[in-house]
Order: structure tokens, then sequence, then C-alpha cells
């Protein structure tokens, strides 16, 4: 079989540097308990789709969003850590649940600097939510990467 | 087959962090497990269902378990909630 039917590539949602969730400093993603993938620390503040798909929730709080790809991952992008805590306060969403998605399709745009000045680690983990559903995820890409460039990849 | 409700206390709800937990307790158990609302219940072990159920401060939940393990998986759960929520 063709390995370009078995992998399912997600891309970077957002420019930065990319790192393993095992170096986020969160044991929610850190211990994969959300899943398996991997951070960025964005430069700057705007989020676009890994994936072709459908939003399946934004949270009230819009510090994260959630997609399913027409491929069946299941996707979480957290913006930062704690964020919750914002209860919304310089995040911009820019999609709502239901809505179909393109890669590179706008998803939520956020104050990187007011956020990093209210002490919050804008580390944003991008993590598949249904591993179990997948034989594996490789990352692809760790160091500089710049948004839409191929991050990870699923292995059906 | 058990049943709990429990109100959220929690001021935050079930974001993410809550939900990962959720499902992590949920693991250690073989029975079949619900979690939601009388108008929508999901599969409390897949986190993006649980976090799609945007459970608030007030809101009742119900959660439901089937099969050999029910008794003690809801006793935990109920715990978890108390614990977490």
């Amino acid at each position: 079989m063709f390995k370009k039917f078995r992998e399912i590539s997600i891309m970077a949602p957002c420019a930065g540097d990319a790192i393993p969730v095992a170096e986020v400093n969160d044991p929610a993603f850190s211990q994969e308990i959300l899943g398996k993938g991997v951070a960025i620390k964005p430069t700057d503040g705007q989020v676009f789709s890994p994936v072709d798909g459908v939003i399946d929730m934004v949270f009230d709080t819009r510090h994260a969003v959630t997609l399913v790809s027409d491929k069946g991952v299941e996707i979480l992008i957290h913006i930062g850590l704690n964020t919750v805590e914002l209860a919304g306060a310089h995040f911009t969403a820019l999609v709502k649940a239901g809505d179909k998605v393109k890669i590179g399709d706008a998803l939520i745009n956020f104050e990187k600097e007011e956020i990093e000045k209210l002490g919050y680690d804008i580390t944003t983990p991008i993590v598949v939510c249904n591993p179990q559903d997948f034989k594996g995820i490789q990352p692809k890409t760790l160091g500089t990467v710049t948004a839409g460039q191929c991050l990870m990849v699923v292995e059906r | 087959m058990a049943q709990i409700k429990y109100v959220i206390t929690d001021g935050l709800g079930i974001h993410a962090r809550p939900a990962g937990l959720l499902v992590k307790c949920c693991e250690d158990f073989s029975c079949d497990i619900k979690i939601g609302t009388p108008l929508k219940m999901v599969d409390a072990r897949r986190i993006m269902g649980v976090m799609g159920l945007g459970l608030k401060k007030g809101d009742e939940l119900t959660m439901t378990f089937e099969g050999a393990d029910a008794k003690e998986a809801s006793q935990a759960l109920t715990e978890f909630l108390k614990t977490n929520l």
C-alpha cells in the first residue's frame, strides 16, 4: 500500500517554535491526558485550521477550539495554558460550531502580548483527542515552524 | 446499571483539563459510561464529546454506568466530581 493513503497530515495552525507536548508546563498536556500531539510557542496572534473539516466547538471563553477532520481526526487547539481564566478577554473567535473549514482558514485571533503581560504561558498545544482510533501520531516538525507547514502525521 | 447526578460548583465548568481528567478516571473501569444531560448523553471516554457538552457552574449532569463494575465506577466518579467539579 502507498504510504500517503495511510498518513493524515496535520498542519501547523500557527507560526512559532514547535516542542513535544511532554515539554509543556501543564500535566494535562505533558502527560497526554488530553491527547497526543505537538505544542507551538506562537510568534504572532493568529490560529488557522490545521485540517479540512468541521468546527466541533469553540469554547465560550474562546481560548480553545475543537475540530473533526474529514478523515475523523479529533483535534484540540488550546491557546496558552490556564487561559480559561481570562474568560474570553483578548480572544476573538472567527468561526462557530458546525462551520466547515479548509486548511489555512482563520479560526481565532488573540492578543499575544497582552496575554503574556498578564503572566500567562502562551504555549499552544495541538493534540489529537482520539489517538485510540489510529495506529500512531508522529511529530513531523519541531523547532521553527510556519503556519500551514506539516506539523504531525496521523497513521491509520 | 447505576446512575448519578451532580450539580457543578466549579466556576470554570467542564473545560479542557477536567474533561481530560474525567476521561482518565473512566479508563480504570470496563463498564459502559455515559455523561451529559437528559437532552444529550455522550460516551464519557471521548474527550471531545465531554468537552462538547459545554457544562457550566450550576448545570446538573447525569452519568450512567452499565456493566460488571458499574457500582465501583459510579463510586469513583462520584468522588471525582466532588473533588474536581
